[in-house]
């Protein structure tokens, strides 16, 4: 068996995952460096919430292997669920008890030291404290959420597993649960796996993504990395003559391409679509040097993980068989 | 080991603390027994002679404790649906408790609440009925025994049913003719014989024997035969139910 080194976080290898004919999880090959806030992007449906039950030690693999922090998901079963915080898709919490009794069971059930002190931390880093004495089942999604979060965070675990961590919840809670994971990722070095379904999200939070398809892994890397390797960002300059540019423009340092697309309306004007790669810093010196031929409109577009899960899988992300 | 018994402790805890707040459980267990025992049991007071000479309504009072004590317990295995249903079972699998002892504190639990539930109504009866606490230790050993027994059906059916309607229906259909065939209504010994037969291989029958024995001072079969058997069939319950749940969460 490959140990996994120091620096890994959560490696699999081969994961497969059959229910009679259908395969949930055809060969999850994943490597998740210490530290890092690692993202399983892919439509639902797609192996993510198996994966993750795999390395939760919920599920047991029909084929393969992982590890957590060096410990075998299977075999080591005791010494994984101690390193592990987990937030599940669909909440995971006893109703009739307060968000303060989870909290405090919970610690318990870690022999944690000093339970009830350790809960009251979390309730106040979360912004509880007026809602943490009331029974679960009165408490809106996004706050249900939070005690979840909090539960997972209470035994500092090496890794914080969440899955669709702000599914289902409004702008406004989804905007309060990725800063509370962004001040998690500054605060420590408990390492985040994250499944979305949500380009968006994985592109705000993580700085590993890997893209999930039908039970693979079709890419995997950092999003600008992914996105680079499209091509890079796409410049549209509208010119009063755009043939005056394009050969200069084809020069300039990061250019990858210059296309010019048919003149529409009667000012004769034409677009010039640029591909270049990191087209922020390089806008200045496009503009520059399109001056002459005079510029009417800019454009820039960067591709998205959106197009990077159409690049690999050929399809767009809600066709997702 | 204290790790695990302190854990035991702190998932009973959950367990009672769930008990404690449904007012509505307590309100019908108190008030279904002694209504029933009130208006059937008297009614039928004068009409039925048994044999051992005692009241009509002391040996209902008893048998209906009895099968209090086992309804509920099947309920154990109901609240390991719902705990599976609410996603917290979930949260307790991925925490570093061991499987067995989420069962045992679900066991532990209802044992608890049996007792209180047959000391309080035994109390209340007592006022109207010759039920009285004669051997607390019978008492003990037969509400024990029965809890565990039907705690482990009741686990056995839940890891099997995934939905609350199906559990209730046949944990209905599973658990009555434990009650008919169990000397809770008429005693055993003036059953016909083929029914007396089923009754004779019925473990509540000899539970419900040993708490009559407890609360009335009466019992139609040999003692010692009904405390070796409850004993070897309530640490053979433990086994099912740990084993029964550690299937049914296996992924």
């Amino acid at each position: 068996m490959a140990r996994s080194s120091t620096n890994t976080a959560v490696e699999a290898v081969g994961l497969v995952k059959r229910y009679g004919d259908r395969e949930a999880l055809a060969g999850i090959d994943l490597a998740v460096p210490r530290g890092a806030c690692f993202g399983l992007l892919g439509p639902n449906g797609a192996g993510k919430s198996t994966t993750v039950g795999v390395l939760t030690t919920l599920i047991t693999p029909t084929a393969g292997s992982a590890t957590l922090l060096g410990h075998d998901v299977v075999r080591e079963r005791a010494a994984v669920r101690r390193n592990l915080g987990v937030v599940f898709q669909e909440s995971a919490l006893d109703p009739e008890l307060t968000a303060r009794e989870q909290l405090v069971l919970h610690a318990r059930l870690f022999h944690l030291e000093s339970p009830a002190a350790r809960a009251a931390d979390w309730i106040d880093r979360l912004g509880l404290g007026e809602h943490a004495d009331r029974p679960v089942r009165a408490l809106s999604g996004g706050l249900r959420r939070r005690v979840e979060i909090a539960r997972g965070l209470l035994n500092r675990p090496g890794v914080l597993f969440l899955d669709e961590p702000t599914t289902g919840l409004d702008v406004a809670a989804r905007a309060r649960i990725w800063e509370e994971l962004r001040a998690l990722r500054r605060g420590g070095d408990t390492t985040i796996f994250l499944t979305t379904h949500s380009m968006e999200e994985a592109d705000a939070l993580c700085d590993e993504v890997a893209i999930v398809d039908a039970g693979r892994i079709v890419a995997a890397g950092s999003p600008e990395a992914l996105k680079a390797e499209l091509g890079g960002d796409v410049v549209t300059l509208v010119l009063e003559r755009p043939e005056l540019a394009a050969e200069a423009l084809a020069a300039q340092t990061g250019v990858r391409s210059v296309v010019l697309e048919a003149a529409d309306g009667p000012d004769k004007a034409g677009a010039l679509r640029v591909t270049v790669s990191d087209g922020t810093r390089r806008l200045a010196g496009l503009l520059d040097c399109a001056r002459e031929a005079g510029v009417v409109e800019v454009d820039l577009r960067r591709p998205t993980l959106e197009h990077v899960f159409l690049h690999h899988t050929g399809h767009a992300f809600e066709d997702a068989p | 080991m204290t790790g695990g018994l302190s854990d035991l402790g702190v998932l009973t805890g959950r367990e009672l603390r769930r008990y404690a707040r449904d007012r509505a459980y307590w309100v019908g267990q108190i008030v279904f027994p002694l209504a029933f025992v009130a208006f059937v049991g008297f009614g039928l007071n004068d009409v039925i002679r048994l044999p051992s000479g005692t009241s009509y309504v002391g040996h209902l009072a008893t048998g209906l404790l009895a099968m209090l004590v086992g309804s509920g317990a099947v309920g154990g295995g109901f609240s390991l649906i719902e705990d599976r249903s609410s996603g917290f079972l979930r949260a307790l699998l991925v925490a570093p408790v061991s499987r067995a002892h989420l069962v045992l504190a679900k066991l532990c639990a209802r044992v608890l609440v049996s007792l209180v539930l047959v000391a309080g109504l035994g109390v209340l009866l007592a006022s109207f009925t010759p039920v009285r606490i004669r051997d607390p230790f019978a008492a003990l050993f037969s509400v024990t025994a029965i809890t565990s027994i039907f705690v482990a059906l009741g686990v056995a059916l839940a890891a099997r049913l995934r939905r609350l309607e199906s559990f209730r229906l046949v944990a209905a259909l599973v658990t009555v003719p434990f009650y008919l065939f169990s000397g809770i209504f008429y005693p055993v010994s003036t059953l016909p014989a083929p029914t007396r037969w089923i009754a004779q291989c019925n473990p509540l029958t000899y539970g419900v024997d040993l708490l009559r024995y407890a609360l009335l001072g009466v019992n139609e079969l040999p003692l010692l035969r009904s405390y070796a058997l409850l004993a070897v069939l309530t640490v053979l319950s433990v086994f099912v139910a740990v084993w029964s749940f550690d299937r049914g969460t296996r992924g």
